[in-house]
């Protein structure tokens, strides 16, 4: 526990470092002003913005995009209840009472308690991240590469199965990804590999191209087609921010109670803050003495789910940093951030540079707290981006977008990587395949090769190595008998409506 | 397995129809991009003794793409689904175009392509930035020309303010000649 408390405080001391500071509150705050954008969900804005952390030192880049992910999912949220166009999938359902509170002209109150109800989510999540870090980091520690190529599949099939869409079709999607993460120098021997002669490909297909090409470019495009939309903006002005005390009192219970399903649900790899906040409000609606207040404005209906999203947001941090696998696809953002800062995430981390895993940590908690004390007061400024036209708005994210991924490495190719995978973007979405497990498998490409090949070397080219090992046997049966569950017809059903409504 | 089955059943006239275009045609580029990778890959040596070559792994994942893709388009078969949305042209092909054009100014391209010597100036990060918004904001069917001309005036500020003045990264700001 004293250790707990001393690594928590050495991280605090790093995040409070007056740079850090900065960094964060400019994370949170361009977060927040790009997920609150109408057709720009958390996962496009974190590939945007890549590119700008580039040029910072490691820990501040890392906790700059720790900002930016909390700031853009708190975007999503205040164009949920402003706008009822929810950010992202997440806030989906925080729509259904915010938006009636907003046109009763509670507004505010909405806000404020999913600004509330976030930021109690956060301070529970951080101090459950710091609790589990390091007894997780330790088993994984004693991982060789059979027990981590099992791990990382295991992680993978997680990752699918939880997330939306068919499981069949992302389980392509997820070896599409191993695939294309392969083009370029082998490891080992430096040969080229699938770079079809072309010098640039010759390190391999950067991971900001790809991002910003799949969630950028191909979403960009995606919105042109559809009409524009008449956006139902709340016009009268938003008065009043401050809760009534009776608003605190109805919500603290939900807010608790988001937190501890959020927290939970949100280990788990896939779409685990997207089911948290789901599972909150049902749970909400159920056991509300009066379940037909729900829809119609009931402040127990923004304060759960919201504060459940943002718990999950957080504890899916823990995979990432302990066992260094991405559990969703704003996670495999942040690991190719690392990666281009040569950090490998893993276990590693925490044992070879504590001072920015547990910077990490304690400013995500200092970012929740920004968001409370910046975001609320930013109300109306948010609010009147609403107004700019989208025919002004994605030019503006296409230079946005060219000039971020030049910057990297002062190459052009690179743009046109992007430009190659925009269209593939596009194309995946006109087929039903979601880009996130892609993401996924790009960024986990490398070291699953790495710890594969070198299981097999020490088994001596034995592949029953995988099955042998208790360890590793476990983790791959774990992943069969889920691939299994989720073929099931009966469960595939139940999968859909989950994700459906 | 019944992979054999699906390409007659595929050619037997144009009365049949597939039932999930959606999924069938996604399958089969899958199919068609694990081909090109393992064409890709045909010189890397592979497994030698116990150890993987450098092209052992990209013919395993691509042969298991194939496979997945073989799956897919057989499911798009035998399954009803949605048809494919109509590709619209306009919107993608301008973005796409000045993302190109982007990547074409900045720099400045010279090449060879088809035997015919191309080039294409550096234009310098501001110009470019102008000039690809200009591009991508004709995609949309809104578009109206003064306010769009003060946007990309306004936007080419605002980057240079971020990427030039704040983040201090070296670009070559005006066209090489000037």
């Amino acid at each position: 526990m004293s250790e707990l408390l001393a690594n928590l405080w050495m991280g605090f001391h790093v995040a409070a470092n007056p740079y850090n500071i900065l960094f964060c509150l400019l994370g949170a705050l361009v977060g927040t002003l790009v997920g609150v954008l109408p057709g720009i969900g958390t996962v496009a804005t974190i590939a945007m913005l890549l590119p700008i952390t580039f040029g910072l030192p490691p820990v501040g880049a890392l906790i700059m995009l720790a900002g930016i992910y909390y700031g853009a999912q708190y975007g999503g949220s205040t164009t949920s209840v402003l706008v009822n166009i929810p950010g992202e999938a997440t806030s989906v359902i925080t729509c259904l009472d915010g938006h009636q509170m907003a046109r009763q002209g509670r507004a505010g109150p909405a806000l404020s308690i999913a600004a509330i109800g976030s930021f109690f989510a956060g301070c529970v999540a951080t101090v459950l991240v710091a609790a589990l870090g390091a007894p997780l980091t330790s088993i994984a520690l004693l991982f060789g590469p059979a027990e981590y190529f099992s791990l990382m599949c295991l992680g993978l099939i997680f990752a699918v199965v939880l997330a939306k869409g068919s499981v069949l079709k992302a389980v392509a999607m997820v070896v599409t990804g191993l695939l294309l993460s392969m083009v370029g120098s082998d490891l080992e021997t430096g040969a080229g590999r699938m770079t079809f002669d072309v010098a640039e490909l010759a390190d391999g297909i950067g991971f900001a191209n790809v991002a910003m090409g799949l969630f950028g470019f191909a979403e960009i495009i995606r919105n042109l087609e559809l009409p524009s939309e008449s956006r139902d903006i709340v016009q009268s002005k938003i008065t009043g921010l401050m809760p009534t005390r009776q608003d605190l009192i109805d919500s603290a219970g939900a807010i608790a109670r988001g937190t501890i399903l959020g927290s939970l649900v949100g280990i788990l790899p896939g779409g685990g803050a997207v089911i948290a906040s789901f599972a909150a409000y049902t749970f909400e609606k159920k056991i509300s003495k009066d379940p037909s207040r729900f829809g119609r404005g009931a402040i127990e209906g923004v304060a759960a789910p919201e504060s459940a999203n943002n718990a999950a947001a957080q504890t899916s941090f823990i995979p990432l940093l302990t066992l260094g696998i991405p559990p969703n696809a704003v996670m495999a953002l942040m690991v190719g951030a690392m990666t281009i800062h040569g950090i490998v995430p893993g276990p590693q981390v925490m044992t070879k540079q504590p001072e920015l895993f547990w910077g990490m940590i304690a400013s995500m908690w200092i970012g929740n707290l920004m968001l409370v004390v910046i975001n609320l007061p930013l109300v109306g400024v948010w609010v009147s981006l609403l107004r700019v036209p989208y025919r002004l708005l994605y030019p503006s994210i296409i230079v946005f977008c060219c000039i971020g991924i030049y910057s990297i490495n002062n190459s052009p190719t690179d743009v046109v990587i992007a430009a190659i995978f925009g269209v593939v973007g596009y194309w995946l979405v006109k087929h039903d395949f979601e880009p996130a497990p892609l993401t996924l498998g790009f960024v986990l490409g490398p070291l699953m090769e790495e710890n594969l090949r070198r299981a097999m070397l020490i088994a001596r080219g034995d592949p029953t190595v995988f099955f042998t090992r208790p360890i590793s046997a476990v983790l791959l049966s774990v992943a069969i008998i889920m691939l299994i569950i989720a073929g099931l017809p009966k469960m595939r059903r139940r999968r859909d409506e989950v994700f459906v409504e | 397995m019944s992979e054999g089955v699906s390409p007659p059943g595929k050619r037997s006239g144009f009365t049949f129809s597939i039932r999930n275009p959606r999924d069938f045609w996604g399958g089969l580029v899958l199919i068609a991009l694990a081909i090109i990778a393992i064409w890709a890959s045909r010189d890397l040596p592979g497994q030698r003794g116990f150890a993987f070559g450098p092209g052992t792994a990209p013919r395993l994942f691509a042969g298991l793409l194939a496979a997945l893709g073989a799956v897919i388009a057989l499911v798009g078969l035998v399954t009803d689904g949605p048809p494919i949305e109509k590709y619209k042209i306009r919107g993608p092909s301008f973005v796409i175009i000045s993302i190109l054009a982007f990547a074409a100014m900045v720099r400045g391209v010279s090449g060879t392509l088809f035997g015919i010597h191309l080039s294409f100036p550096q234009l310098g990060l501001l110009p470019s930035t102008f000039f690809a918004f200009m591009i991508s904001i004709l995609g949309s069917t809104e578009m109206r020309w003064v306010e769009s001309l003060i946007a990309a005036v306004a936007m080419t500020a605002f980057c240079w303010l971020l990427f030039v003045v704040l983040l201090k990264l070296p670009f070559q700001l005006w066209p090489s000649f000037f």
